[in-house]
């Protein structure tokens, strides 16, 4: 990202909320933030505290209490809202994209039949393109949704929670959409998500809704180190500079592994899991050995060696 | 759906509209012969020529009209609402245009002002209209606050009520032969309209239809809620606004002239979904006009115990199919949407 970044869309001293009993309820201190094109950035915060309310403001389909929002683009969403219509095709569906284009006839021309199916190819769904939104699961319905915003060709996309209650699998094909359609088109991305994991790996920049009502923005190194993350989560047991779940070791032994690549990283992972503590020169070693796909594990304890096939029965040896 | 299959059903429904249409004009108390009611029609001569002309053709038109128009604002309900249920009658858009009629046949009594308003197809419309387009504004204020299918179901039979126990409050202080003109009207008829009213129907249902068809557009994005239309540019508060007007007009305008028929508005747009598995209106609404038409048609050509000189009560028959469907609704809930 160049410093000369264009601004897509931007806030000054934006308020949001609703209203109840004829009092406004803002959610957040007067907002001025900046998404940049080209730039993808998780929108993040405990749940409740006004996301949804932010990024429908930002999409112009609720009006601000005070402030404005100044889209330089035009603006395609991605909601959790439910829809109905479940007689309706993923091409139905995607064809809603081309709505702000057609006449009261929905007459569609060239130009909207390739954006559709274009957007259909996007993200993968030509095989099913003529099924039913019934009939798909979490996931393809998800990416259907996106395949919508994507035929309304906006440079703009605003996306809430696109994740919820998808496998990891098809949380991580989500994210990796979002991040090449950044990359590759230069579409401006915001998305609001809970998966700390996929937006420290995914994100440009980090929105960070914290509990005194501010939105704290940075990249997502910096807010890790900086101990930002921390303080807004309170995170219990995860240790989030090292990316992984903390482990106090209860074993007194100390072993030390020999080895590289993945094959260590789930060695340490194992060893960690159960208790025990790495260090450089402990007397009992583990050396792991790669033979043409095969891997072995070989433990070094009061001089004795055993060959193991597996983590298990690595770990079973160990105990005793 | 694919292109052509969707252009060979709706050919399969408008051929099964003629066909429908000849069957009911021929059969009645004095079966007429096809051939003969083609020769009818267009010598205009002749016995058969006067039943034709005067009693099975408007008759038939009207069924055409009235099916057409309730099976129409049933699938506006049931789009706005987002909900299966939703119907003119379940909801109560029929007893108000009941009430709004009842009241005022009973006020004509009072004054010859009223009096002739209550001569006046189009006043009586007017009123019709008016009841419906009221119950309907109660429903969707009421609708703001229940989400479920069932909850607005409910609401809507306790409206249904309510205005049913004023008319009765009203037909217990009318006179004796106005209580049987209005319970003649409760019991559904196509067969009391004369030419002039048919007129007065066929005007304000194009209407509605005109609306209705130009409304495509924003239907389609009604059922992706409110949201998304709005950034799809669809203006969802004028749509809203149109679906009540349009289908309190002609949800009112067909019970003034032929009592509150039950069922076909909730009913159509299911069985043409059965047809044609597509939530596009594009589709659905000229698909669901032939259907509704089609039903009330078949319907009429039931009542009418061809050979016999007695004639069964419409709502009698709509009824008989339409319940099946609301059972056979309700079992399959979860597989029933808009």
């Amino acid at each position: 990202m160049s410093d000369s970044a264009t601004i897509a869309l931007q806030t000054t001293n934006l308020e949001v909320g609703y209203k109840k009993n004829n009092q406004n309820h803002v959610l957040f201190e007067p907002l001025s933030l900046a998404l940049n094109q080209g730039e993808l950035v998780c929108f993040m915060g405990s749940n409740g505290i006004g996301k949804t309310t932010l990024i429908k403001t930002l999409a112009g389909i609720q009006p601000p209490i005070a402030g404005k929002v100044t889209r330089n683009y035009s603006t395609a969403i991605v909601l959790t809202d439910k829809i109905s219509g479940s007689l309706m095709t993923v091409r139905d569906l995607v064809t809603y994209g081309r709505y702000p284009h057609l006449n009261w006839w929905l007459k569609l021309n060239d130009e909207d039949r390739q954006l559709i199916e274009n957007a259909i190819r996007k993200v993968h769904l030509e095989s099913i393109a003529d099924k039913q939104l019934s009939q798909l699961s979490d996931g393809q319905l998800q990416m259907a949704m996106i395949a919508k915003a994507l035929a309304q060709d906006a440079n703009i996309l605003l996306l809430d929670e696109p994740t919820a209650h998808l496998d990891l699998n098809n949380r991580v094909e989500i994210m990796n959409l979002l991040r090449l359609l950044a990359r590759e088109t230069n579409k401006t991305i915001l998305v609001a998500t809970h998966e700390l994991d996929l937006a420290l790996q995914t994100a440009d920049k980090i929105w960070l809704a914290t509990q005194d009502k501010k939105i704290v923005t940075g990249i997502p190194e910096d807010l890790v180190l900086d101990g930002t993350f921390d303080t807004v989560f309170q995170l219990k047991g995860f240790d989030l500079k090292t990316g992984k779940i903390s482990h106090a070791p209860y074993r007194k032994t100390l072993v030390q592994v020999e080895g590289s690549g993945p094959e260590y990283l789930w060695t340490k992972n194992a060893l960690e899991r159960n208790g025990y503590e790495l260090e450089a020169d402990a007397p009992t070693i583990i050396r792991i050995l790669t033979l043409s796909d095969k891997i072995n594990w070989e433990l070094t304890h009061n001089n004795i060696n055993t060959k193991f096939n597996s983590l298990a029965e690595l770990l079973r040896a160990l105990r005793n | 759906m694919k292109q052509n299959s969707v252009r060979l059903a709706l050919l399969f429904l408008t051929t099964g509209l003629v066909i429908l249409f000849l069957i009911n004009i021929s059969v009645g108390s004095v079966s007429i012969p096809l051939m003969e009611v083609i020769k009818a029609l267009f010598t205009n001569t002749g016995t058969n020529a006067d039943i034709l002309w005067q009693f099975r053709l408007p008759k038939a038109i009207t069924c055409v009209l009235a099916g057409s128009a309730l099976a129409t604002g049933g699938l506006l309900m049931q789009t706005l609402f987002r909900n299966p249920m939703a119907g003119p009658d379940v909801l109560g858009l029929t007893s108000g245009s009941s009430l709004f009629v009842a009241t005022l046949l009973m006020a004509g009594r009072y004054g010859s002002s009223i009096g002739n308003l209550v001569q006046n197809p189009w006043s009586v419309a007017f009123a019709a209209s008016l009841g419906g387009a009221m119950v309907f504004i109660i429903i969707i204020s009421i609708a703001r606050y229940v989400r479920d299918n069932t909850s607005l179901l409910i609401v809507g039979l306790m409206i249904s009520a309510a205005t049913s126990s004023i008319v009765s409050v009203l037909q217990f202080t009318s006179q004796a032969d106005d209580l049987q003109t209005f319970m003649i009207w409760m019991l559904g008829s196509v067969g009391s309209t004369n030419w002039y009213e048919l007129t007065v129907l066929g005007i304000v249902i194009s209407i509605g239809f005109v609306i209705s068809i130009s409304l495509i557009k924003s239907l389609n994005g009604i059922l992706l809620g409110e949201s998304y239309a709005l950034n799809l540019a669809i203006n969802i508060r004028r749509t809203r606004i149109l679906i009540v007007i349009t289908t309190g007009m002609m949800v009112g305008v067909v019970t003034a002239f032929c009592g509150p028929i039950a069922f076909v508005g909730l009913a159509v747009p299911h069985l043409v979904r059965l047809l044609l598995p597509t939530s596009n209106h594009k589709t659905l609404l000229p698909a669901v006009m032939l259907g509704g038409a089609m039903l009330l048609l078949i319907c009429d050509v039931i009542a009418q115990l061809p050979g016999r000189t007695q004639v069964l009560p419409l709502n009698a028959i709509t009824s008989l199919i339409g319940a099946p469907v609301v059972i056979w609704m309700v079992i399959k809930a979860k597989r029933i949407s808009v």
